[in-house]
């Protein structure tokens, strides 16, 4: 009986938590995030990322800052627990580990290029790309959660899903990069800051 | 005649057993075990921020070592921005890969990669001889059929050194060590050049 209420809890809890949205409620967000994108011309916040490796008794926990301006300038810059930037800029990739300069490319960041890519594209709103992605739309609350399976096949051995979570504001404020194995990466956002102004410093190589 | 006897003098020297080169002598009276305790405890979640030098290429990354049970680990190496570039699996000298980027999906380098992994986890390799000069130990052992000597001060595994015929091909440095665990350990080819350096996060 206990097992069954129980059950029943989680499926009634589930089922609130997580709703399909139907197509005018996904269209409204479409145009809500692509209003805002139209007027957001810098993008700073402090991120959480949560590496969550099943066979780990714990998520390998990193914090640091990302910068970003329109239309397609990013740095993601941790701070603990080491020193490390990389900033997409012009197709390439500068890192800075922990002072050490490098432009090397390994081949793996080519989706974190594709993740980059689509950060960037919600902030501009044109992400919404059925060519690229099947897409499917969830309200969590006032949240909503957008999850986004590439239909490349070679993507695909990488990247299941992406799920973006935007607040009321149709602001990102979640991303969890889900691989074929379950495992994934899951950044959160905080103290997101737009239109300030950001000097080309944050940006040189 | 002078040339054929140097000549000679230098094998009898080169073919010198690695320990013996050390001026260690021989420990015949007791029975010695091996271990290394830096990957040994399966309740812990062993990670390293990675630096690699390959030729003039460095890259870095992160470092995991998970022991599973008894003579199971398993290593995943992945960027900072968390994308696994290879997920490696032992089961004692069993070697599996789960995945591994089609960029780094090359035979030479997973070779040299499982040795050196494996000298990294093999927790209690079977001493063959074992050797002593003042207060250090060595012991030889052999992993996937190359002789490893490890030594140790005052009880303390401190260095792996993997040879061919008497010479250092590799030197696995142990140091900052705290409670079994290594926070840093330096893993240097003298063959070809690689260096892989990994700090405990």
């Amino acid at each position: 009986m206990n097992r069954l209420l129980y059950l029943l809890f989680l499926v009634c809890t589930t089922s609130f938590a997580q709703t399909q949205m139907n197509n005018t409620e996904a269209t409204e967000l479409q145009s809500k995030v692509k209003s805002l994108a139209e007027t957001t011309k810098t993008i700073t916040a402090d991120f959480v990322q949560y590496k969550h490796l099943d066979f780990l008794s714990d998520d390998i926990v990193s914090t640091g800052k990302l910068s970003f301006k329109s239309p397609d300038l990013v740095k993601w810059a941790y701070v603990k627990p080491f020193e490390y930037s990389v900033l997409f800029k012009d197709d390439m990739l500068y890192i800075n580990n922990e002072g050490k300069k490098n432009e090397v490319d390994i081949g793996s960041n080519k989706m974190f290029k594709q993740l980059n890519k689509l950060i960037s594209s919600s902030v501009t709103g044109d992400m919404f790309n059925t060519e690229e992605f099947n897409i499917s739309y969830f309200n969590k609350g006032s949240d909503t959660e957008v999850h986004f399976s590439p239909k490349d096949k070679k993507f695909a051995k990488y990247i299941k899903e992406f799920h973006i979570l935007f607040n009321a504001d149709a602001e990102v404020s979640e991303v969890k990069m889900i691989e074929p194995s379950n495992d994934y990466t899951h950044i959160v956002f905080s103290n997101r800051l737009t239109n300030q102004n950001l000097s080309d410093a944050v940006f040189a190589q | 005649m002078r040339f054929l006897l140097s000549s000679i003098l230098l094998i009898l020297v080169s073919c010198g057993s690695y320990p013996k080169k050390q001026n260690f002598k021989e420990v015949t009276s007791e029975k010695v075990e091996i271990y290394n305790p830096y990957f040994s405890d399966s309740t812990k979640d062993y990670v390293y921020k990675a630096d690699i030098k390959v030729f003039k290429n460095s890259f870095s990354g992160i470092f995991i070592v998970k022991k599973l049970s008894e003579a199971r680990h398993r290593i995943v190496f992945t960027t900072e921005l968390g994308n696994k570039l290879f997920d490696f699996e032992f089961q004692q000298e069993n070697f599996k890969i789960n995945q591994i980027l089609p960029e780094m999906d090359k035979k030479v380098l997973i070779n040299v990669l499982k040795r050196d992994f494996f000298a990294l986890i093999e927790e209690k390799p079977f001493a063959i001889n074992s050797y002593s000069k003042d207060d250090l130990r060595m012991s030889e052992s052999e992993l996937l059929g190359k002789k490893h000597y490890y030594l140790f001060v005052k009880g303390a595994l401190e260095r792996i050194v993997r040879t061919a015929n008497g010479k250092e091909k590799v030197t696995f440095l142990f140091s900052g060590i705290n409670d079994n665990i290594a926070s840093e350990i330096q893993i240097l080819h003298h063959g070809i050049k690689l260096e892989i350096k990994l700090k405990a996060l």
